[in-house]
């Protein structure tokens, strides 16, 4: 973690000294422990305060769309494919976009952290894959494996596929992982079943819509839940409108999601919404065998189709 | 068995039918032209093409009360805008999968490819959909009656 | 009335004591997280932080119904708005924080004017009784001292209770509370040594508050110098707008009403809203005033720590709660924030 960050720092002055870029978008550190912010470093002074550690869980491609300068961006593995995402759907160009890409090796679930410790934390030394959580009266530890989050634990991409330079080398992918164990037990389910999880998931949703604002894919001027005529869900918390805003926010971002997990990070209500967007995800790659941001020629899923595609349930 | 009888007979479900303008309008046309009966529990609404298709339509039709909803389109190869179902069909597959996960029942949602000239098809289809959102009941789960807050 | 002492063994017969005439709702956990809920004997937290969201939505839930109507032609009374909504039964609520206390007390000022009170919110205003919980180990992130505060602040309750370790020692503060302490059972009266040991407690809560913010230069520099300081380019840039902050905070108010049809009925409903939404001061002309990310973010530290102390004699929109700090997804930090306005 600590080479990340001088390699960053280092890439980052480099770049906004030779003037190859406006703005370096990274990380730094939080104000609390456990956390970071995103930073959007100008200068060459601003870029000693980016850093990477464990806890760069939010998706920094959520800050490209329609952005007219030129950045350079600390992208891990899922970051990078949401950009190469942007490029193919036509919200920043190729050009205007260098991404220092960062090996990744997974970031650390706050509310797993926060569950294994209830008592305040005022410190976080972390080292050597070990947390050590400092509070009144109180130093404990945790592994990092221990509390890393669920996408990171099943990722498929740990480097960036593609980018301008690597920060440090390729890290070993992970080998034999079923990312949709769990899915396929839900699926195994009746669908009264699968009925009472759904509504049990989403039972605590407050409508903030952290999860679409921290998402790089939701960028839509007029998000479907403003629109107005005609209004497709009310804005209450009625179970019904709930549900629609999930389903329906799941389903734009059907074939593009790179399952980085901003969406769980950002959600005040520690709601796991990724069960909507993997349930597409595991269709897209198994229907279509596409996953999201691998090159920037692929085509998504849904702008093609196939004369053979899939169509045994249609009469 | 009377009781069962005596609810499946009360209950009338009501089905919106999305079929589009040059094919499955068309085919629906000639079953009614050649008077093929099918029983009239479908209320249906024209689209230009399956390709129109949104998931915020089939939605928006369960939230009204609708039990079930039948999507039909041209054949694969024969739409009118050239692929607009060949689209619709990867949006199908995937919408229809994602509403089966979330616990919609099987039998509510249905789709299917009925040209203008298979007027016996699309009386055939009708009484297949109708038949199995009968069996699935009245709409509870995905429907929206009164807001139900504080 | 003398201040009394609730022993913790006795906790169960006071809750029950109550339950004939109030509903007592007391801090649980549930799923990780601790809120209010119903309670019907001493099996409730005493030694937590705060709950996870504020208490706010026991006077303003998140979603309520204000009116319900129909449009049936056929009815009696169709196409008139007929109140909808359940009375608030007696209640008492017990482990309020004196920051949550606080900021109820701002929100009175906020839904009364000369002209106009609230009903939603004072009626369940007073049909609800407040015993808080002093804080004996405030938070890293509060900063309640700060903005006119403590954590043993009276203001906005009808009780307090300090944890003295095996006993509460209550001091009643209102009618209100006095009333609660006259049907209860289980309180004894307290010794002054009881009274000693709270004053420690509280200083030393005091003291433990090691967050500070000043907000003298904010309440003398006029509004608009404020309004265009340079700071708030570099605060809009990580914040997502995606309302965390408005929705935990328990000063936050803002609402939108809709009216919900289905077929010949409807009802309308009152939702949280926030100003952290572009649709928030759209303008059916299509014309935002707040059109961006830095007017909307400006527009929330502007109104909590400028117009809400111009607008109600001096009292800050903001209690120091430190929710928002531990929930902002991208680490927006009011404290920080409010430095760079102070500066």
């Amino acid at each position: 973690m600590e080479t990340r960050t001088e390699k960053i720092r280092e890439t980052a002055k480099r770049l906004l000294s030779e003037g190859k870029v406006d703005l370096v978008i990274g990380y730094r550190a939080g104000t609390i422990p456990l956390r970071t912010a995103p930073y959007f470093a100008r200068t060459v002074e601003e870029a000693e305060n980016l850093i990477w550690n464990s806890h760069c869980r939010i998706n920094l491609a959520n800050f490209l769309p329609r952005r007219k300068d030129r950045v350079a961006v600390t992208a891990k593995g899922c970051d990078a494919r949401n950009i190469v995402n942007h490029i193919i759907e036509n919200q920043i160009r190729r050009d205007q976009v260098y991404i220092i890409g960062v090996p990744c090796e997974g970031m650390v679930e706050l509310d797993l952290v926060l569950e294994k410790e209830g008592r305040p934390i005022q410190e976080v030394i972390e080292s050597n894959g070990k947390l050590t959580l400092k509070g009144r009266d109180f130093s404990t530890s945790l592994d990092r494996a221990e509390v890393l989050r669920q996408n990171c634990l099943t990722c498929a991409h740990r480097n960036p596929t593609v980018y301008d330079e690597l920060v440090v080398d390729q890290v070993a992918e992970l080998e034999g992982v079923d990312r949709y164990v769990d899915l396929k037990e839900l699926l195994a389910q009746s669908d009264a079943e699968r009925y009472a999880y759904f509504q049990n998931l989403v039972k605590d949703c407050i409508r903030c819509y952290a999860c679409r604002d921290a998402c790089p894919l939701c960028y839509c001027h007029v998000c479907f839940v403003d629109e107005t005529m005609p209004q497709w869900l009310g804005k209450s918390i009625d179970p019904p409108d709930v549900m629609t805003y999930h389903l329906l926010r799941a389903f734009h971002c059907t074939g593009r999601c790179t399952d980085c997990g901003a969406c769980e990070a950002a959600c005040p209500m520690n709601i796991k919404v990724r069960q909507f967007t993997r349930l597409l995800e595991k269709d897209v790659k198994e229907l279509y065998g596409y996953e999201a941001g691998l090159s920037l020629e692929a085509k998504p899923p849904l702008t093609v189709y196939r004369p053979d595609d899939p169509q045994e349930f249609i009469k | 068995m009377t009781e069962e009888k005596k609810q499946s007979e009360e209950f009338e479900p009501k089905i919106v039918a999305f079929l589009c303008n040059w094919c499955s309008y068309g085919g629906a046309d000639l079953a009614g032209v050649s008077r093929l009966q099918y029983p009239p529990n479908i209320r249906v609404i024209r689209i230009p093409c399956t390709g129109r298709m949104s998931p915020k339509f089939i939605l928006e039709a369960f939230r009204r009360g609708a039990d079930g909803v039948w999507v039909s389109g041209c054949h694969p190869g024969d739409c009118h805008y050239i692929a607009g179902n060949l689209y619709a069909r990867r949006k199908f597959t995937l919408l229809n999968n994602l509403l089966h996960s979330v616990g919609l029942e099987p039998g509510r949602l249905h789709f299917s490819w009925v040209s203008s000239a298979e007027g016996e098809k699309f009386a055939t289809v009708a009484k297949t959909v109708i038949a199995a959102v009968k069996a699935a009941g009245p709409n509870s789960r995905f429907v929206k009656l009164r807001v139900e807050v504080a | 009335m003398a201040e009394m002492i609730l022993k913790k063994s006795d906790l169960a017969e006071f809750v029950k004591s109550l339950l004939n005439d109030y509903q007592v709702l007391a801090p649980v956990k549930e799923d990780q997280k601790v809120n209010f809920a119903p309670v019907e004997d001493g099996e409730f937290l005493l030694d937590f932080q705060n709950t996870f969201s504020s208490p706010k939505h026991l006077f303003f839930p998140q979603s309520e119904k204000m009116f319900e109507f129909s449009t049936d032609r056929a009815d009696e009374g169709a196409c008139i708005l007929k109140e909808a909504g359940k009375k608030t039964p007696p209640r008492v609520v017990f482990g309020i924080r004196p920051c949550d206390a606080k900021a109820f007390q701002v929100l009175d000022k906020i839904f009364r004017n000369d002209q106009y009170s609230d009903p939603y919110w004072f009626g369940k205003r007073e049909a609800t009784v407040l015993i808080g919980l002093g804080c004996n180990h405030p938070c890293p992130t509060c900063f309640c001292t700060s903005v006119n505060c403590g954590p043993f602040h009276e203001e906005g309750l009808d009780v307090l209770a300090v944890d003295l370790g095996d006993g509460l020692l209550l001091k009643p503060l209102t009618e209100k509370g006095l009333k609660v302490f006259k049907q209860a059972k289980g309180l004894k009266p307290a010794d002054d040594q009881a009274g000693e040991k709270a004053a420690v407690l509280k200083s030393e809560a005091e003291k433990a508050i090691t967050s500070k913010v000043f907000t003298d230069q904010i309440a003398q520099r006029a509004v608009m110098e404020l309004f265009e300081a340079a700071h708030w380019e570099r605060v809009h840039e990580s914040c997502l707008n995606c309302g965390t902050c408005t929705y935990v905070c328990p000063t936050c108010h803002c609402f939108d009403i809709q009216d919900e049809v289905a077929g010949a009925v409807g009802d309308r409903v009152r939702n949280w809203d926030t100003c952290m939404s572009w649709l928030f001061t759209m303008h059916g002309s299509g014309h935002n005033p707040r059109p961006g990310r830095k007017e909307r973010v400006r527009q929330r530290f502007m109104h909590k720590f400028k117009y809400i102390p111009l607008k109600r004699d001096g009292e800050i929109g903001c209690v120091g709660c430190g929710r928002c700090i531990n929930l902002c997804p991208v680490n927006i930090d009011v404290r920080d924030v409010v430095r760079n306005m102070n500066a």
